[in-house]
């Protein structure tokens, strides 16, 4: 009974396996102030890859070149190894899913879903029964059935967000455009959603790029993580790659909590404030670098072993341990360390730590 | 906790205490306000309303209808629905360009645009009158040409219908404005995403959006088009039976100490006033689930 059935495919749109995106070098600037220097991408048919990075960053002004919704002041952009920058927004076969919904407010759920259908010519429209039929069946995806003939006012927001989705799958989509799709719901519908979105991927298989500024939704959903920052990808990469090997201190910090420490690299061996640190930096030339940890990834020192050593300026519960504010060497830098909660040290006291796992990044 | 902890409001003494809201004002003083609003009311606007029916019947029934069909106040009641069936579509379709320009486009002299449109509202009708005299009467540069093609604007109804135009050209676009900027170009964007063109957009998405404020912008834009006086007055030049409107044609049977006949023809302005409140309180209560869904999502 719940088997889905294949979306059959619509007259006009040849809808064969989905298809590789190619970004080349693509720049945008508003006025004079620049969004995209020089963006490059190569996207697998049938990847799920998400664009991360803080706001300003041009993730979504990226998406929206990719749909056509702006156009680029340089660069190429190659549907299935064709030009789609010459296409207009209507003719790029794309579906888009927007932030805040966008759904149509005089609209049943159903009139929405089938709108795509609905505008084509004459020529190229399905016949009534089979858009009936298609909107059904994406209702059923979507897990919406019975709701066609409600209005978008009386769903919850996340049900707003699947019709949304629904409506860009009628088309038939060569690639699938999600802005922030989860950013106005609260915490456990995201969740779900997040969940049930790589369900429908796999399950449609469309080439899909969604925007996020959350690493967590970032690391979960994608197939590969484009972490952008400034106009710039700065790294991209399996959730893994990403979260693991981080390319810069940018990128460290983007995906979790972290604290910065200035050091020098002598030989390949970490030095702080002119002491060794017994931490190894392999593959780093000697020289100024940058130290960076998580407050998770540390240990206290309680003997004479190398480690950092600083004042506790501040203390708090964090989850299930206690977080630190360390201030470490003449400079005072500011560091964040977690610590058992059975410790008990306190404010105003002197810790020693040394992380057990770090980054060193070049300076 | 149980549930004793709750029951100290029944305390002897607890109940002498009145809570009211912080935003609520003492009996009193409410009563106080809503007298003088009503009396304010009934003073400025039913009295006068009041007064123009009982003065309009004053002559009885036969006296009313005879009045009004009378072949001077036939032909401006004519004349008024002439004007207003030719001003009201064209700024409605004026009123539309222009809120959807300002609303979903940027472009240089956007807030030209946005000033200018409030420009009726700023300047005297009569002012708006005489510009028009100027421009197009005898004494105009284009005075001369337009006598030789045989087109004649003022004292004319071409004229009239261009200070009609000028004077109600805000209604519409200042309805619509304020609610096409606040909806964003969002569903405009998802529309052209789905393949729809342009104007399958506007027809299909953008209008029907503001369908309602556009209804009150033209029922508005209606009942100034019909009632405008002052610009009119001045590029009528008041031929009886030709270019009277209903306005003028009720302050000429004035002049002439017609008074039941005055009052006849303006309790029709009066009623198209009415018409245009009720009409709109209507829609207020009948579609209000709709209306407030079109404002917010």
């Amino acid at each position: 009974m719940n088997a889905i059935t294949p979306i059959e495919p619509g007259a006009s749109v040849a809808l064969g396996a989905p298809i590789d995106v190619t970004i080349e070098n693509v720049q945008k600037a508003f006025g004079d102030t620049p969004a995209l220097h020089g963006v490059s991408l190569d996207v697998k048919a049938g990847e799920l890859v998400a664009l991360l990075g803080p706001s300003g960053s041009g993730k979504t002004t990226l998406l929206r070149i990719l749909a056509g919704l702006d156009a680029p002041t340089a660069g190429r952009v190659l549907f299935g190894g064709e030009d789609a920058l010459g296409l207009r927004v209507q003719d790029r076969n794309v579906g888009f899913v927007f932030q805040h919904y966008a759904l149509f407010r005089h609209m049943t759920v159903f009139d929405n879903i089938a709108f795509g259908l609905t505008v084509r010519a004459r020529g190229e429209r399905p016949a009534k029964a089979e858009i009936r039929k298609r909107v059904l069946h994406l209702l059923d995806l979507v897990q919406l059935s019975g709701l066609d003939k409600r209005y978008p006012s009386q769903l919850s927001g996340g049900q707003r967000q699947r019709v949304a989705l629904a409506r860009a799958l009628a088309i038939e989509p060569r690639v699938l455009l999600l802005d922030e799709p989860f950013g106005a719901l609260d915490a456990q519908v995201r969740k779900d959603l997040r969940r049930w979105l790589r369900e429908i991927h796999d399950r449609t298989g469309h080439t899909t790029f969604f925007v996020t500024h959350d690493q967590e939704e970032a690391l979960e959903l994608a197939d590969r993580v484009v972490v952008m920052s400034k106009g710039r990808i700065e790294q991209v990469g399996t959730p893994d790659e990403i979260y693991d090997a981080p390319a810069s201190p940018f990128v460290f910090g983007f995906i979790g909590e972290s604290s910065f420490l200035p050091v020098t690299v002598v030989d390949g061996a970490v030095q702080f404030d002119g002491a060794p640190l017994d931490l190894a930096a392999l593959g780093t030339p000697s020289g100024p670098a940058t130290l960076g940890f998580r407050p998770h990834d540390v240990t206290i020192v309680d003997d004479d072993q190398p480690a950092l050593t600083g004042q506790i300026v501040a203390e708090r519960r964090h989850g299930g341990a206690r977080r630190l504010d360390v201030e470490v060497g003449p400079e005072r830098h500011r560091v964040e360390i977690d610590m058992a909660v059975e410790h008990s040290r306190r404010e105003g006291g002197m810790v020693a730590f040394r992380p057990h796992r770090w980054r060193i990044f070049a300076r | 906790m149980s549930d004793g902890a709750f029951t100290t409001a029944r305390l002897p003494g607890a109940s002498a205490i009145h809570f009211r809201p912080v935003t609520m004002e003492r009996r009193r003083v409410r009563v106080a306000l809503i007298l003088v609003s009503l009396a304010f009311l009934a003073l400025f606007l039913m009295m006068p309303l009041v007064a123009v029916f009982v003065e309009a019947f004053r002559g009885g029934l036969p006296a009313y209808w005879e009045a009004i069909f009378e072949p001077d106040a036939a032909a401006a009641i004519r004349l008024t629905l002439l004007v207003a069936a030719i001003s009201v579509p064209c700024n409605l379709v004026f009123g539309l360009a222009a809120s959807w320009a300002i609303a979903k486009f940027d472009f240089r002299g956007k807030s030209l645009l946005n000033t200018l449109i409030d420009l009726p509202f700023s300047v005297s009708p009569v002012i708006a009158g005489l510009i028009y005299v100027l421009l197009f009467g005898s004494q105009s540069l284009l005075g001369p040409w337009l006598k030789s093609e045989g087109i004649q604007v003022i004292f004319a109804v071409p004229g009239i219908v261009l200070a009609t135009i000028f004077v109600t050209f805000p209604f519409v676009a200042r309805e619509l404005i304020p609610l096409m900027e606040q909806q964003g170009r969002g569903d405009e964007e998802a529309a052209l995403s789905l393949g729809a063109s342009g104007w399958q957009v506007f027809f299909r998405v953008t209008l029907p959006n503001v369908k309602w404020a556009l209804l009150y912008g033209v029922l508005l834009c209606n009942a100034r088009a019909m009632g405008e006086f002052g610009a009119v007055s001045v590029v009528s030049g008041h031929i009886r039976g030709l270019t009277n409107t209903m306005p003028l044609h009720v302050e000429i049977l004035y002049n002439e100490y017609n008074f039941a006949a005055a009052f006849a023809v303006a309790s029709l302005l009066a009623l198209l006033a009415l018409f245009t409140l009720v009409v709109k309180s209507v829609l207020e209560w009948r579609y209000a689930e709709e209306i407030a869904a079109t404002r917010r999502h």
